[in-house]
């Protein structure tokens, strides 16, 4: 006779199951090894100075409340956490783009025309310093800084020279021009009708970043809260009338070399673009049309899951703000769209060849957290000398080795569920949504540049990095470890042409003499009135730039009305 | 008679808006017992010549990460003395090539700190020169 079974209690759940078994695990081999055997150092992660344990196990995802559809979810779907695409890189690998220096003057059209050949569709238009500030190649303040960092643009001449391009190849045109972009935008639409362009056949693309030269980049000329009216002014004009191009980007890429800490960079990031929305919002627009439209770049550093997390975060973070704080209702006004990128912040000047391994790291990382629609590599000796043909084939060849030799990136988001990156990104999540939280009690982005609430927190950063690079806290090979004794440090600084310079000032100076002075007179006075009566500037500065009044111009007529930045230690962090 | 702490000028010249090295430095003097002030950026030597004058500064220094420094640095040292200055210590750092290094310390400039200076090297060097100041003032 079978005796019945005697009946079981019932299983403990397996959470606390887990939790009994690692106790033990703990007691028995993990304590005693580490008294035995001690630890080489703190664990902590690189940027966030977080403590990192031995061991994470479900334990841990269980003590943050982990919920897998609330927190992770579906790739496709909200919070996209696991990525904006339902099908990860399978339809389409991300876009490998390489952003290189990109000539000068004249030589610009002559480049882009050789790059349009290769097949490339989209070009980057960057200026030199005097336009990004807001001046003309003839004064006198700036001598010596003409079209040394980009193209030098003084009037609506330059560009249609610079123009003298293939259209029917040259689909999109990304510029970065922040601080006088409503000149900017005035002078590439004017170039535009003039090559007779159809603007809804060609996609431009304005970085409209104002926000971010405050906070690190320092390429500013008004006073924050005129940036973030011409700023609005430029997205409010694109929208209304060249709806199928982009009116902004985030470079949280500029934050990240500025040293923000990956909580910073999505808070302070994410803010300045809460910033711009607000702006939009204000003018009558609602946030399922607008939100599509913002568009980030992110970097991602050498603390590999830092960086992995930072991704995850980032999406989820976004994803939030619009559906809980702003209401969105549209999948599309959720989704963060960006383009990644690895750091140049942890290059080395010193034992360049090293850069190579730290690129393939770091695009790993960017390729397992999410790579964003594109993916852009520096290179790897861009601290020595201009860049070498070697380097460039090199950085795409990275990203190829990435995406097809190693199957990080064949399915969607496969780090998910890992026990430490679920820790870790739910812990980025929540700092970063605490962070926010505090700039939005202190009035915003606006307010948090004003006061030089980022710039301080920047400026900590910065220190307190350099101090655990002096202190040999953190480790760089062949900065403060496995330093080369004999290294030669030799450091290529391109040499002016002073015949460049000289020709563009020639050019400018020409222009002024033969132009008709009583229509820029005019049109000048226009874009004064606009500045103060509130009107958007873009169509004052097109009228201006058709009749051929220059860049420092129409930067100057704004400062009669606007004034200058000039901040203090406080407000600059330093 | 207790004394007044090192005054330290800080300076960007031009349109060199990189301020990573000299934030780090900033930080580091103050943490030394410094006072710092920082001129902010798109300075002219005059400019910054005027306040080094103002602010009765010991110390100039001058960060440079851009192709203005052999147009800018010689003409900040020449203002200096020419406006009663020429007994302040005048430093640089950033980048700058060590084939222009002679001409800016012909032009008055005790030293120039090059990228990746240690902070701890250059708040010595300035401690240094200071306390030299102290044992020659009559």
């Amino acid at each position: 006779m079978n005796k019945p079974e005697k009946p079981q209690p019932p299983a403990a759940p397996e959470i606390e199951r887990i939790q009994t078994a690692q106790a033990a695990w703990t007691q028995q081999l993990h304590a005693p090894h580490i008294a035995a055997r001690g630890e080489w150092k703190t664990f902590t992660t690189q940027a966030m100075h977080w403590p990192v344990k031995a061991l994470y196990t479900p334990v841990d995802l269980a003590a943050t409340g982990f919920d897998y559809l609330r927190d992770v979810g579906f790739p496709g779907e909200f919070p996209y956490t696991r990525g904006i695409s339902p099908n990860g890189n399978r339809a389409t690998l991300w876009t490998m783009a390489q952003v290189t220096g990109f000539g000068r003057g004249e030589e610009w059209s002559k480049r882009a025309r050789y790059m349009l050949d290769q097949g490339l569709q989209g070009l980057i238009l960057e200026h030199d310093l005097p336009t990004t500030n807001g001046y003309d190649s003839d004064n006198p303040l700036i001598a010596g800084e003409v079209g040394r960092a980009g193209m030098a643009l003084d009037s609506l001449e330059d560009l249609e020279h610079a123009f003298d391009l293939p259209f029917d190849k040259l689909k999109y045109l990304m510029s970065v021009c922040n601080a006088p972009q409503p000149v900017n935008l005035a002078m590439i639409i004017a170039a535009l009708e003039k090559k007779g362009v159809d603007p809804g056949q060609f996609v431009l693309h304005i970085v409209n970043g104002i926000l971010i030269e405050y906070t690190c980049v320092g390429r500013y000329i008004y006073p924050p809260a005129h940036g973030l009216r011409i700023a609005t002014d430029c997205f409010e004009y694109i929208v209304r009338h060249h709806p199928n191009w982009q009116p902004i980007s985030i470079i949280a890429a500029q934050l990240q070399p500025a040293r923000a800490n990956p909580v910073q960079e999505i808070a302070f990031s994410t803010t300045i673009a809460l910033a711009y929305l607000d702006a939009m919002l204000a003018r009558g627009f609602d946030v399922d049309t607008i939100a599509p439209y913002f568009h980030y770049v992110i970097n991602v550093d050498m603390d590999f899951f830092e960086g992995i997390c930072k991704l995850r975060a980032f999406r989820k973070v976004w994803a939030r703000l619009m559906k809980e704080r702003y209401g969105a209702s549209r999948p599309e006004a959720m989704k963060l769209r960006y383009m990644s990128s690895p750091s140049t912040t942890s290059l080395t000047l010193q034992q360049p060849l090293n850069n190579i391994g730290r690129l393939a790291i770091m695009a790993t990382a960017c390729a397992l957290g999410g790579a964003g629609e594109t993916m852009t590599t520096p290179l790897h000796d861009e601290a020595h000398a201009l860049p070498a043909d070697e380097a460039i084939r090199v950085g795409a060849a990275i990203q190829h080795i990435v995406a097809h030799e190693t199957g990080v990136a064949d399915t969607v988001d496969p780090l998910a569920g890992s026990y430490y990156v679920e820790t870790l990104t739910r812990h980025m999540e929540d700092e970063a949504m605490v962070e926010i939280d505090r700039i939005i009690a202190m009035g915003g982005a606006l307010k948090a540049i004003e006061n030089g609430y980022f710039q301080r927190a920047l400026g900590h950063e910065q220190y307190a990095r350099n101090r655990a690079l002096e202190t040999g806290e953190r480790k760089l090979v062949g900065v403060n470890h496995l330093v080369l004794a004999e290294e030669k440090k030799e450091i290529e600084i391109w040499r002016l042409d002073d015949d460049m310079e000289d020709r563009q000032v020639r050019k400018v100076r020409e222009l002024k003499a033969r132009r008709d002075n009583a229509a820029v007179a005019h049109a000048l006075e226009q874009v004064r009135e606009a500045a103060r009566s509130g009107a958007n500037l873009v169509p004052a500065c097109l009228a201006a730039v058709k009749v051929y009044a220059t860049h420092g111009e129409l930067c100057d007529a704004m400062r009669d009305v606007f004034g200058v930045h000039h901040p203090d230690s406080q407000t600059s962090g330093v | 008679m207790p004394q007044r702490p090192i005054r330290v000028l800080l300076a960007k010249l031009g349109l060199d808006t990189h301020t990573v090295g000299v934030t780090v430095i900033a930080h580091a003097l103050r943490d030394a017992g410094m006072e710092v002030i920082f001129t902010g950026l798109k300075q002219t030597p005059e400019m910054v010549a005027n306040t080094a004058i103002q602010e009765d500064v010991d110390v100039v220094g001058v960060s440079s990460l851009s192709a203005g420094h052999m147009r800018n640095l010689p003409r900040l040292a020449k203002l200096l003395q020419e406006k009663g200055g020429g007994d302040k210590l005048l430093v640089a750092g950033g980048v700058i090539p060590e084939q222009d290094a002679p001409a800016i310390r012909a032009a008055g400039y005790a030293h120039i700190f090059t990228m990746g200076a240690d902070t701890r090297e250059i708040i010595t060097f300035i401690q240094d020169w200071h306390a030299r100041q102290e044992t020659t003032a009559p």
